[in-house]
């Protein structure tokens, strides 16, 4: 149940926020009266282990503060940025009378006032780091011009629309800003209920305050994976989750999937499952069942949209629910914080809630009509940008769960590695590794010596510096392509290189990969005529798999550094096959 | 109903219920800002399925007006 706006403020009052970890600096920027939405905003985050700050601009006063580099807005230095809009502030007289001028002129107008938010924006992304997510502009159901208004000439619906979609234009151009769909939160939620006149003549109020904390928790969608709080993967159960009905029970025929109305709920479900996993999300199965009997169901039914391929994890069996969560978070190495649980039993759901409080639980409904609605409201999904291995993931864990079903028929490690035919290539830094380069530098906690994390801004600056050498890894075997999963920056003195950043995904680590990635940068090294080859290790509470990496490689630890000595042996790796790629 | 109104009050104000009366208003009470002042209005008319007009919103002095403003929607108030 979502609390309401006068709960978040005074929870906000008492917020004991200065012990976590993880911080936050949000600056609200409205063209209008938006009280409430900074304190629920910060409660929001507490709720997520995040100590939020924020800055609230003056009533309309966006321009002055993107406009002016000595700005409060600039010396508070926020990591995240909402520009809210409203369209009768942004339009002024036109909004009322949008027919007393011609449609030339009323094009006119509206490629100014775009023009000038442009050039705000521009300003803004010179002068701060920040992101910047600026709100579309709601297109009213409301004309003068009537049922005719679809015929007119550049029209007052169509002037908006032009406006948002140059909004839209300008965040394909910049990375570091986003459009949020303003207009698509009214039409969700009704302008009917967010516009409320008394409230807009007492104050310049433009959402009522009841919708507050309803459009916190859309702009929480960006502060999710910001902080990394965006989940990855959506455990099921399969009776009464997948499909109506206990298989064991009422056999392969018996259960509802298709054909019925609550059949078609559970077809529904399963398709808007596919479509998270089309975009990156993991999907594992956690039920008490025969596994045969499951399997059958999920290999043979005509009307299952989910099959054995889309699963990275299948735990079925008579086990603790609690426990197979464990086995599919080892089996697939991620965070209990990373997963969603959807179980139609209260027991299973509570069960999990109580032993893994990170999990994300469902309360799901009896009524599978349901699922898909409660599905969607999930925002935890999202992810800032996505890349080419984001929207292969799926299959690249199906084929992990290939790699492991091999590694048990081969009888030791060597023979499985040899076998594996692992081919690594190795990639200079480019406009289209970048994205990717600086997405690994922000998420991998595990291989990683020094958690340097890098946006795009810095990885581009690291490519063009002629000092560094910026480089990633793709890594393919007999199973499929893993995708760019290693990444190295290597700061070049004169003398002596400095390892910046080494990382390597999880899911390729221990096959050899990572030494025959460093074995090429002494390689280079050695040829460039340089002495030695300094790295560091710094630990975190996460990246004990790199611990005994560099000198296991032959590094020594020489004061703060780890020192590699161009006078050895490199090491050679039969095993795979390396590529370089200029 | 009077207790629910003082209840709300007390809850959006965030001040006990015990030093609510009829006379309580912005003048008396600090927290009673304009914004805290309409919050106040969202809660009574979610509480008692109302909507009042924009001259009632406007013209709250005191607990004594939301009662009077009540009584105007057929909600009962003790006097």
């Amino acid at each position: 149940m979502e609390k309401t706006l006068s709960e978040y403020i005074s929870l906000s009052k008492n917020l004991d926020d200065l012990k976590l970890e993880k911080k936050l600096k949000v600056a609200i920027m409205p063209s209008f009266t938006l009280n409430g939405l900074d304190e629920t905003l910060r409660v929001k985050c507490s709720e997520l282990d995040i100590r939020c700050q924020s800055y609230v601009s003056g009533y309309n006063q966006y321009n002055q503060e993107f406009l002016n580099p000595e700005s409060n807005l600039y010396a508070f230095s926020p990591d995240i940025t909402f520009l809210l809009l409203d369209i009768r502030n942004f339009l002024g007289e036109i909004f009322h009378f949008p027919y007393k001028f011609a449609d030339k002129d009323r094009k006119l107008l509206v490629k100014e006032k775009t023009e000038q938010l442009e050039k705000i924006i521009n300003i803004f992304s010179e002068n701060s780091k920040s992101k910047l997510v600026i709100s579309n502009f709601n297109i009213p159901a409301y004309s003068p011009n009537g049922i005719i208004e679809t015929k007119s000439e550049f029209g007052f619906h169509e002037m908006i629309d032009e406006i948002n979609k140059s909004l839209r234009e300008m965040c394909k151009k910049k990375n570091s800003i986003y459009v949020y769909n303003f207009n698509n939160f009214i039409s969700k939620h009704g302008e009917k209920n967010i516009f409320d006149y008394r409230q807009f003549h007492i104050g310049d109020i433009q959402i009522t305050h009841n919708f507050i904390p309803t459009l916190a928790d859309d702009l929480m969608s960006y502060v999710k994976p910001l902080l990394g709080k965006n989940r990855k993967c959506i455990v099921l159960d399969l009776d009464n989750t997948l499909w109506g009905g206990i298989v064991g029970e009422d056999g392969f025929d018996g259960i509802e999937l298709g054909h019925t109305p609550k059949g078609k709920a559970f077809v529904e479900f399963q398709k808007e499952l596919l479509s998270l996993w089309n975009q990156g999300i993991i999907l594992a199965i956690n039920s008490k069942n025969n596994f045969d009997d499951a399997m059958k169901v999920i290999r043979e039914h005509p009307n299952m949209v989910l099959r054995e391929k889309h699963f990275a994890s299948l735990q079925i069996n008579w086990n603790d629910k609690a426990q197979n969560i464990k086995e599919i978070t080892s089996e697939i190495n991620i965070g209990l914080d990373s997963i969603v649980f959807f179980d139609d039993d209260k027991i299973n759901q509570e069960r999990i809630k109580q032993e893994f409080p990170q999990i994300l639980t469902i309360n799901m409904s009896d009524d599978p009509s349901n699922f898909v609605p409660i599905l969607k409201e999930i925002n935890d999904f999202n992810v800032l940008q996505r890349t080419v291995e984001d929207t292969q993931r799926g299959e690249m864990y199906a084929q992990q769960r290939e790699r492991k079903n091999f590694e048990k028929t081969v009888s030791n490690l060597d023979d499985f590695l040899k076998n594996l035919n692992i081919k690594v290539k190795m990639k200079k830094s480019n406009k289209f590794l970048i994205p990717r380069i600086s997405q690994l530098t922000l998420k991998t906690n595990q291989f990683n010596l020094t958690t340097k994390r890098y946006q795009e801004k810095d990885i581009q600056n690291f490519s063009e510096n002629e000092n560094f050498k910026v480089g990633c890894a793709q890594v393919l075997d007999k199973f499929g392509d893993n995708g760019i999963t290693g990444v190295y920056i290597v700061e070049k003195n004169k003398d002596f290189w400095v390892i910046d950043t080494f990382l390597l995904s999880c899911r390729i680590m221990g096959r050899g990969i990572e030494t025959a990635i460093l074995n090429e940068i002494i390689k280079d090294a050695k040829e460039s005529g340089i002495r030695e080859v300094r790295a560091n290790f710094f630990p975190t509470t996460k990246n004990k798999p790199a611990e005994n990496f560099l000198s296991e490689f032959g590094f020594t630890q020489q004061g703060s550094y780890w020192i590699y000595d161009l006078n050895n042996q490199i090491k050679i790796i039969n095993h795979l096959e390396v590529e370089i790629e200029e | 109903m009077t207790d629910s109104v003082y209840e709300i009050v007390a809850k959006v104000f965030a001040i006990s219920i015990n030093d609510i009366t009829d006379q309580s208003g912005p003048e008396n009470i600090e927290s009673w800002d304009s914004f805290n002042g309409l919050v106040l209005v969202d809660e009574l008319e979610n509480f008692f399925k109302i909507k009042f007009s924009i001259s009632e919103i406007t013209d709250v002095k005191t607990v004594a007006d939301i009662k009077r403003h009540l009584k105007n929607h057929d909600v009962i108030v003790d006097e």
